[in-house]
């Protein structure tokens, strides 16, 4: 039931007194606010066992990893060893039965993130270039934490919940240093991750050993999740599923025939744009020509020379907002009139202020869609443009929905980290989110619907799956390749299995 | 030459019996028949069928030793001292007395959570990795600390700790390998820039005859050999991270964990399987097809190049005989605290032991490999393997499985449930004992 989940906590919408509905007949264990019996079952068994007990959980089963298209999945004509991600991982440690610690002023979550560069002798200038990106995750992770405490805080004991921040240069491997700084000297519960992807495997690596649950709000490389650890969750779409959305639109509906990549020379590109190569490839449109550019780079000619030179119809960047920009600029300047697709760090008043009018008809892809009929969003909209006076984008969105889940968790769990996790892992019903639904999938990612945004008209407007004529990723992951303008409504067989499976 | 029909109605027959008796002597088909049979506590399959070693002598060390935490990151022999690196400090068992000493912070440790030690055979000196913390040398009684600010390490969030043929200090950190060369005090620095790492993660480093490993989560094995100075790179062929496309092409996955490198055999640990590499073949192994409580391991040490152990999350898994598929699994059963261990052969269960106890918890997470014990670090405490008698490969009634039916048929007859009861309620162990 939608009214358990963080959201509600968050934005005031439960129970004024919460607390007040609790008999002092039931367990020590009962959630202060009401659950779902799904989630009292969970909160059960993960409460009755001991160190060396492992509680009896349902878990997510899936026929097929990320819902991955017959058409583009890896070597699909044989039938692989071993496939993995189809089964949730579970924990099996024990840390559940580490009590509550008695003495608790705040209730700390940590909070990771670039929000401020320092100049690097190593990379010759400023450490990132994802401050933009990084401050707006910490708005909205703000915003959550104060909506929470205006709320009652901590409801089991009154108390607020403080947001313990940590900047996150990138450099030397730091993230690493920052998170168990968080976990052993400020002793957070749980932890909102950062942004890049290199710099997040560092903090997850350490979350894993440290154990403690790690929230991503804004990391969208692939390979996070795929790490096999039961302490990682995603609460947004990621590159992979974006990249099946553009190549289906690109090669079904549009049906072009080369297309060329120009892309950040950093971690971000290199993995975002992977599944666009391998799934072109697979699908018969193999990419005529990468380019790699330095980030922050002002003259483009070198790569953009190389990839007039194959005349493509299209080019697909993957890479920060002023780059994309600074690049179709260029691109135009010297006659390219080939369509411009970019990921979803172009959808920003950055991209569209450099770019000017070059920007009409640019597509990204994007991991949700904020125009979207929906209260729930519009309400975090007036309350975010009250609280920062500015508007929220993806990433403000996404931490406030990650930085809920986490408070949700807590909220239901209590002060226990394993605890935390498992009422989150091993939660059935989607999270319902200022960003739409975030159903879980069994590698804990966001498995939810991605979109493309086009700029027509002076603004980005989304389209679904449906809107551009494709068929649902369901059909598309469990039969043979169909044609363009199939929509078949076949339900998911993986997702009837997640919703009923228990083991 | 055309053979008449008795004559190769003849040569087919010697072939075949040949093939028979080749496959009963030398590929243990009377085992795989007697894996057919129901298992019973403590009885195998088959008489005489040959067993491995299975470690019935256990003993646990928690804080209520004077662990200074249960939580076990790192545990190192050294002679009669086993060193052990926990989440609040370190510690060092003196196995003659059984008696314990530990230091934290307070007594000078420069940080609380010790993830990686070795020590230096020339000097004794005890290297430390430390979670966050960087490295530390305990020699003398005094700690000498390197970090990120006042030496060459590249990142203070150190996984391992290697004494390189006793001059140089190899740490894997979180942001590539760092190297100390003690005769020089140098420092070198290895990442993507000038070494093969698709990516810097470094988990593990382990050095034996000449050679390093280095386990690195996302880029595979690496190897360096110290004569040459020259890198060679292991990865998983099939450069995919959702399937394993053929079990024994390669390392079974780039998320590697740990590497044990013994007779010049390379076994791998990562969170989907294990793998081993003979220099010219390679080896994949899952828990659906082994009996090994699980695939996502921790760590490994390998005894020799047919014996290695696993730190699972479910359990030790043990591969006990390369050559005849040999395994075996010790867990502990939640509910009654006792111990587990069942041995298996291609996959099939021969044999399941009820004793008193096994490994402290099955959250495995480090091991180490001790003469004839082998000690097992856990989520909650230090399990001690004692040896009675161990011997290496199988044999038929081995003394183990006398000593154990003695001490269990006066009192406890042997259980007459099934396979499928006996088994924890893990799934894959229950897959495999269903098969």
């Amino acid at each position: 039931m939608w009214c358990a989940t963080a959201l509600l906590a968050v934005t005031g919408l439960f129970a004024a007194d919460p607390a007040a509905n609790m008999s002092s007949t039931k367990p020590e264990w009962m959630p202060p606010f009401e659950v779902s019996e799904e989630v009292l079952n969970i909160l059960r068994e993960i409460n009755s066992v001991n160190a060396y007990q492992v509680p009896k959980l349902p878990l997510r089963m899936e026929r097929r990893y990320a819902l991955t298209p017959v058409e583009v999945t890896p070597f699909r004509h044989v039938e692989p060893h071993k496939r993995h991600f189809l089964e949730q991982m579970e924990y099996w440690g024990p840390g559940r039965a580490i009590p509550e610690p008695e003495h608790v002023d705040t209730v700390k979550i940590g909070f990771i993130g670039p929000i401020m560069p320092t100049v690097s002798v190593a990379v010759g200038g400023k450490s990132h270039n994802e401050e933009n990106l990084g401050i707006k995750k910490l708005q909205g992770a703000q915003l959550a934490i104060e909506e929470a405490n205006a709320q009652g805080g901590y409801l089991r004991r009154k108390i607020p919940f403080e947001l313990v921040v940590r900047n996150d240069n990138g450099l030397w491997g730091s993230t690493g240093n920052e998170v168990i700084d968080l976990a052993y000297k400020e002793n957070v519960w749980a932890i909102l991750g950062t942004i890049d992807g290199a710099n997040t495997h560092i903090a997850i690596r350490v979350g894993l050993k440290i154990e403690i649950p790690m929230m991503s709000s804004g990391n969208t490389d692939p390979t996070f999740i795929e790490t096999n650890i039961p302490w990682v969750f995603r609460c947004m779409g990621d590159d992979r599923q974006m990249a099946y959305l553009l190549c289906d639109y690109m090669y079904r509906v549009l049906d072009l025939k080369r297309v060329a990549i120009l892309r950040a020379s950093n971690r971000y590109g290199r993995f975002g744009v992977r599944e666009v190569v391998d799934s072109s490839r697979r699908m018969g449109r193999p990419i005529v020509v990468e380019m790699a550019y330095p980030v922050g780079s002002e003259d483009f000619s070198i790569q953009l020379d190389r990839i007039e030179r194959e005349k493509p119809d299209a080019v697909v960047h993957w890479g920060n907002a002023d780059d994309g920009a600074r690049a179709l600029n260029q691109m135009r300047a010297r006659g390219m009139t080939q369509l411009f697709f970019a990921c979803d760090r172009c959808i920003r008043d950055e991209f569209v202020k450099i770019a000017g009018s070059n920007a009409e008809g640019v597509i990204c892809a994007s991991p949700w869609d904020p125009t979207r009929d929906d209260p729930v969003y519009q309400a975090f909209r007036e309350r975010f443009r009250k609280r920062f006076g500015e508007e929220p984008e993806t990433y403000a969105a996404h931490a406030y929905d990650g930085m809920a889940i986490l408070i949700w968790g807590i909220q239901v769990a209590g002060l226990n980290r394993a605890k935390i996790r498992d009422v989150i892992a091993h939660r059935m019903e989607p999270f319902r989110g200022v960003t739409g639904e975030i159903p879980l999938s069994s590698v804990l990612d966001d498995a939810g619907e991605v979109y493309l945004a086009k700029f027509e008209g002076g603004e980005w407007r989304y389209y679904s799956r449906e809107q551009l004529g494709l068929p649902p990723r369901e059909v598309l992951a469990h039969q043979a390749p169909p044609t363009p303008t199939g929509s078949s409504q076949t339900p998911d067989p993986s997702r009837q299995a997640a919703s009923s499976q228990g083991s | 030459m055309v053979l008449s029909q008795s004559t190769s109605l003849k040569c087919f027959s010697a072939v075949t019996v040949f093939a028979a008796v080749f496959l009963v002597v030398f590929l243990g088909v009377g085992i795989a028949q007697a894996a057919e049979e129901e298992v019973a506590f403590g009885r195998p399959v088959a008489p005489d069928v040959p067993l491995p070693y299975v470690y019935t002598d256990w003993r646990h060390f928690t804080k209520a030793d004077g662990l200074p935490d249960d939580h076990v990151f790192a545990v190192k022999v050294d002679g009669p001292k086993v060193w052990i690196g926990t989440e609040n400090g370190l510690a060092c068992l003196d196995k003659r007395t059984g008696e314990i000493k530990s230091w934290t912070e307070k007594d000078g440790l420069p940080w609380r959570v010790v993830t990686a030690i070795d020590v230096d055979p020339k000097t004794g000196d005890v290297w430390l990795g430390l979670f966050g913390g960087g490295l530390a040398r305990f020699s003398g009684g005094r700690f000498d600390h390197y970090h990120q600010l006042n030496s060459g390490l590249v990142n203070d969030v150190v996984y391992g700790v290697a004494v390189v043929e006793g001059d140089l200090i190899w740490a894997a950190t979180t942001a590539g390998s760092s190297v100390m060369d003690l005769r020089t005090g140098e420092w070198k620095i290895f990442t993507e820039k000038n070494a093969p790492m698709e990516e810097i993660w470094n988990y593990s480093v382990c050095y034996n005859d000449g050679k390093v490993f280095l386990a690195v989560w996302g880029s595979g094995v690496l190897e360096f050999d110290v004569a040459t100075r020259r890198w060679k790179h292991y990865l998983d062929p099939d450069a995919e991270m959702e399937i394993d496309l053929y079990r024994d092409d390669g390392v079974i996955h780039v998320i590697t964990t740990g590497c044990s490198y013994v007779d010049k055999v390379l076994w791998v640990s990562s969170y989907f399987g294990l793998s081993r590499y003979d220099g010219r073949h390679w080896r994949g192994f899952y828990a659906h097809e082994t009996g090994m409580p699980s695939d996502f391991t921790n760590n490994l040490k390998a005894r020799s190049g047919v014996e290695c152990y696993f730190a699972h999350d479910k359990g030790l898994g043990v591969i006990a005989d390369y050559p005849s598929d040999s395994w075996v699994s010790y867990t502990r059963d939640p509910k009654t605290l006792r111990g587990r261990a069942a041995v298996f052969r291609g996959g099939k269960k021969l044999i399941e032991l009820d004793l008193e106890r096994t490994i402290p918890h099955n959250f495995c997470i480090v091991l180490d490999v001790d003469e004839k014990d082998i000690w097992v670090g856990t989520g909650k405490g230090l399990g001690w393997g004692i040896g009675n008698g161990y011997f290496a490969g199988v044999k038929p009634n081995p003394q183990w499985l006398a000593d154990y039916l003695q001490r269990k048929s006066p009192a406890e007859p042997a259980s007459p449930t099934t396979p499928s009861q006996q088994v924890s309620a893990d799934p894959a162990q229950s897959q495999v004992a269903g098969q």
